[in-house]
C-alpha cells in the first residue's frame, strides 16, 4: 500500500509584496456634475496546488506480472505560463521510493513516473528529491473545478523481480510526497 | 426736504426683501444644481493571501448635492477595457466589482454596472462638502472566483465616480 501526501506549496517570485497606489485618490469639485477617482492596487502571489490525489493499493499482486498503478490529478499554477515544477520523495531511507513491512527482510523499492497530460500510464521517471521541471498545467482555476478535471497522471510501479522477493502474507507501506513549486 | 418712505416704497422693499428671501432658501434650478463627491481614498488590497472568500474594502465617501430632494446618481467606471471594472499587471485583467450604498460606513451596497448611472441617491448634505460626515459608502470587491485563479503579479488600475444632480 503506497500512501500518497500532497504539499501546496505558496511560493512568490516577487520581491515587492505590497504595491504602490497606481495614482493618488482624487476628489471631485463642486460642479455641476462632480468626478472623483480612486487607485486600486492588489498583488498577487505565485501559488501551486496539487490535488485530487488517491492511495495507491498495490496488494495481492501476481509476481509474475509487473504491477503499475496510474491516477489523474489536478496540478494548478499560477505562475506564467502555468509552469511548474514537481519533486518526489518516498519514505524510505534517504527519502527512497521503497515500502517496508514488519518482518520483511528488506525494504522494496518501486518506481515513479509522472506526466503533465492526463489520463496517461507511462511518463518521465522521477527521480526522489530530484525536481522535474517546465511542466505545464491546463487549470484554470485551483482545485480543477472549472475546466479540465485532471491535468497530469501519476503512476507508481513495481516489476517482477521485485514482486517476487517480496515476503507473501504481510502488507507492505510506505508514503509518496509530491511537491508541486511554482517554474 | 428728505423724501421719507411713505406706505406704497415701503411695500415695495418689504416685497423685494420678500422675494430675496425666497430666492436665498430655493433648491438650485436646473442650471444651478451642483453636486460634489469627496473624501475618496484609494484601495490597497495588499497582497492576497485568501483565496477562498472574496474580498472587501470599503470606505465612507462625501456626496453633497443641492438639487431637489437632495437627490443624485452615481455613476462608475473602471480602468479596464471599456471602462470595465478590472486590474491589470500589464498582460493579464484581474476583475472586480463595485457596490454602492447611500448610507455612510457600510461593507455592502447595490452593485454598479461600468457606465450606467445608479439613481435615486439621496444625501442629507447641501454642499459644498460633507459639514456633518460621510452620506455614502464605496465597496471594491475582488471575487474569490478571480483570485484564486488569477495568474501572479502585481495588479493595478483606476475607478472613476461620476455624480450627477437629479
Amino acid at each position: 500500500m503506497v500512501k500518497v501526501s500532497k504539499y501546496l506549496v505558496l511560493t512568490s517570485t516577487l520581491g515587492l509584496l505590497v504595491t504602490a497606489p497606481v495614482a493618488a485618490a482624487t476628489d471631485g469639485t463642486f460642479g455641476a456634475t462632480s468626478t472623483g477617482t480612486v487607485g486600486i492596487n492588489a498583488s498577487v502571489p505565485g501559488r501551486v496546488r496539487i490535488s485530487k490525489l488517491t492511495d495507491i493499493d498495490l496488494t495481492n499482486l501476481d509476481p509474475t506480472v509487473a504491477a503499475s498503478r496510474a491516477q489523474n490529478v489536478c496540478v494548478w499554477s499560477n505562475a506564467a505560463s502555468r509552469r511548474y515544477s514537481i519533486t518526489a520523495t518516498g519514505s524510505g531511507a534517504a527519502n527512497a521510493f521503497t515500502l517496508d513491512a514488519v518482518g520483511a527482510p528488506a525494504a522494496v523499492p518501486y518506481t515513479v513516473q509522472w506526466s503533465a497530460t492526463s489520463g496517461q500510464t507511462t511518463g518521465l521517471s522521477l527521480a526522489a528529491g530530484s525536481a522535474l521541471g517546465a511542466l505545464t498545467s491546463t487549470a484554470i482555476n485551483s482545485d480543477c473545478s472549472a475546466g479540465p478535471a485532471t491535468t497530469a497522471s501519476l503512476i507508481v510501479g513495481m516489476d517482477t523481480t521485485t514482486l517476487q522477493s517480496m515476503t507473501s502474507g504481510i502488507v507492505y507501506t510506505g508514503t509518496l510526497t509530491l511537491m508541486v513549486a511554482p517554474d | 426736504m428728505g423724501r421719507s418712505a411713505g406706505p406704497a416704497r415701503l411695500g415695495m422693499r418689504i416685497a423685494e426683501c420678500t422675494l430675496i428671501a425666497l430666492l436665498c432658501h430655493q433648491p438650485g434650478t436646473a442650471q444651478s444644481m451642483k453636486v460634489e463627491v469627496s473624501g475618496l481614498s484609494d484601495v490597497n488590497f495588499g497582497q492576497i493571501t485568501n483565496f477562498q472568500t472574496d474580498l472587501r474594502q470599503a470606505q465612507s465617501v462625501c456626496v453633497a448635492a443641492n438639487s431637489s430632494g437632495l437627490r443624485y446618481s452615481v455613476q462608475a467606471s473602471g480602468s479596464g477595457s471599456g471602462g470595465s471594472f478590472a486590474l491589470s499587471n500589464g498582460v493579464y485583467d484581474l476583475p472586480y466589482t463595485v457596490e454602492w450604498s447611500p448610507t455612510p460606513g457600510g461593507t455592502s451596497g447595490v452593485a454598479l454596472s461600468a457606465l450606467t448611472p445608479l439613481a435615486a441617491q439621496t444625501t442629507s448634505e447641501r454642499g459644498p462638502r460633507c459639514k456633518d460626515g460621510p452620506t455614502a459608502s464605496l465597496v471594491v470587491v475582488l471575487r474569490a472566483s478571480e483570485t484564486s485563479r488569477a495568474l501572479q503579479g502585481n495588479y493595478s488600475g483606476s475607478l472613476t465616480l461620476l455624480i450627477s444632480p437629479e
